[in-house]
């Protein structure tokens, strides 16, 4: 992270008045507006020949209907598809969702090692100041520095220090709000909540009939994360999601799905074969590898879906100069 | 009628298509992105749903049926219900790679103005 010169307010104010107005150039909305229509009537001629209410299944639809109960001791046809009959498309597009959490990791990481998501963006700030002690600050980058340093917890001199929550702050406190978690209105209601979401998501994947299992399993991990740090804030979390563990639980999960499938082609002669016992339908262990492929898909999505919002909600303020290097200049600005 | 809904899938895709077209804010662009993406979803349950069909599911069969015979009966098709259970997935993955592309952006050249982004133009 580079630090700036006092003149920077000018190209900050100069940045801000450069915002994208909300009067858009006149040539846009008709050009727009004929390019969507054009559109509009394309997809209009093809909805014309899609299959209506009382068209017949199609043939892959009605296969794994037949197959679910004997094959696989499913009731639930969606999970077969997902991890029986397309199990192969489904093994492609956990790697898309892969490529993209990958893609987010690279794009919002910044230059120096993190242990965490948040709170470390001064990391460098020593080295900085020591290999380039002559320049100074303006005063928004003093305020959003003060603010960063509030967060993290490393409370600067002369800051008005975090309160845990906005119950500990005194009424009459003046903005901004810097309370780390939510009153105890939102606490105590989380905390009946999150024990019966968390259960419900793992319901979800531990019972072969559910839909999907690990799909919606892994989104609702994630909401359940997201509850903690909204209402109790990041200091709960930060011992579980930080970089360092959730990213190799990350590629983990993808190897588990890489062996669920192999295993298969290498045991049965067929990627995404079943190869391991079937037990009475309606139970845990009911479809075989469609379950162990639904756990690694709540790890993978889970994790992956986690990855990627908190990667987002910690990227780091930048103050490089429009036309100094790294990640925050390089190219001058217009 | 379910030709109500492939309409309004369309009409979807199409304030999406018309948003990306017309806005130069980043933010913008990228929820016009996930209204097109969000059409899909709707056409694809749609594309699912049969008159007077049950779910596909063959655990407790309405009353009088077995689930064979569910099997060879009026369900709502499965495929596409599945497809739009992973979509949805990517596409939460998918909009997180434009934010963050559209975060880096604004940190790089200090506007979210796709229009003021000159280095792109070559």
């Amino acid at each position: 992270m580079t630090r700036t010169g006092t003149g920077d307010d000018r190209a900050l104010t100069r940045a801000a008045a450069r915002e994208p107005a909300e009067r858009e150039p006149r040539h846009r909305p008709w050009l727009g507006a004929l390019l969507v229509a054009g559109m509009a009537a394309a997809l209009g001629a093809a909805i014309a020949g899609l299959p209506r209410e009382h068209a017949p299944l199609p043939f892959i639809a009605r296969y794994a209907l037949q197959v679910a109960l004997p094959q696989w001791k499913l009731t639930e046809p969606v999970n077969e598809i997902v991890y029986g009959t397309r199990g192969f498309d489904t093994f492609g597009e956990t790697f898309l969702l892969l490529a993209a959490v990958i893609s987010v990791v690279i794009i919002t990481r910044p230059r120096e090692p993190r242990q965490g998501y948040f709170g470390e963006s001064a990391a460098g700030a020593r080295e900085q100041a020591r290999d380039d002690p002559a320049v100074g600050t303006s005063a928004a980058e003093r305020e959003a520095r003060s603010a960063e340093r509030r967060e993290a917890g490393d409370q600067a001199p002369g800051d008005r220090g975090p309160a845990l929550t906005p119950d500990a702050t005194p009424l009459g406190t003046p903005a901004p709000e810097t309370a780390e978690a939510m009153t105890v209105a939102v606490r105590n209601p989380v905390r009946v909540v999150l024990p019966i979401l968390a259960v419900a998501g793992l319901y979800l994947v531990a019972w072969g009939f559910s839909p999907g299992g690990g799909f919606p399993g892994g989104a609702v991990a994630l909401g359940v994360v997201l509850l903690i740090y909204a209402s109790y804030g990041r200091r709960k979390i930060s011992t579980v999601i930080r970089p360092g563990l959730i990213e190799p639980l990350e590629l983990a999960g993808a190897g588990l799905i890489i062996m669920t499938e192999f295993l298969g082609l290498v045991l049965k002669g067929s990627v995404s074969a079943n190869w391991l016992p079937l037990a009475q339908e309606l139970t845990p262990l009911s479809g075989g590898v469609a379950q162990l492929f639904s756990v690694s898909e709540l790890i993978e999505v889970g994790t992956g879906l986690i990855i990627t919002v908190f990667a987002l909600l910690g990227m780091s303020h930048d103050w490089a100069r429009p036309d100094d290097g790294g990640p925050g200049g390089g190219e001058p600005g217009p | 009628m379910i030709l109500g809904n492939y309409l309004a899938a369309v009409g979807l895709f199409c304030i999406g298509l018309y948003v990306v077209l017309t806005r130069r804010n980043l933010i913008k662009i990228v929820m016009g992105l996930s209204l097109m993406e969000a059409s899909t979803y709707v056409l694809m349950v749609s594309l699912a749903y049969r008159a007077a069909a049950t779910a596909p599911v063959l655990a407790s069969p309405p009353a009088g049926k077995t689930a064979r015979q569910l099997v060879h009966g009026n369900v709502a098709d499965p495929v596409l219900q599945n497809f739009c259970l992973t979509a949805i997935v990517i596409g939460v993955a998918v909009t997180a790679v434009f934010l963050s592309v559209a975060v880096r952006i604004a940190q790089h050249y200090r506007t979210l103005d796709a229009d003021r982004v000159r280095a792109m133009r070559g």
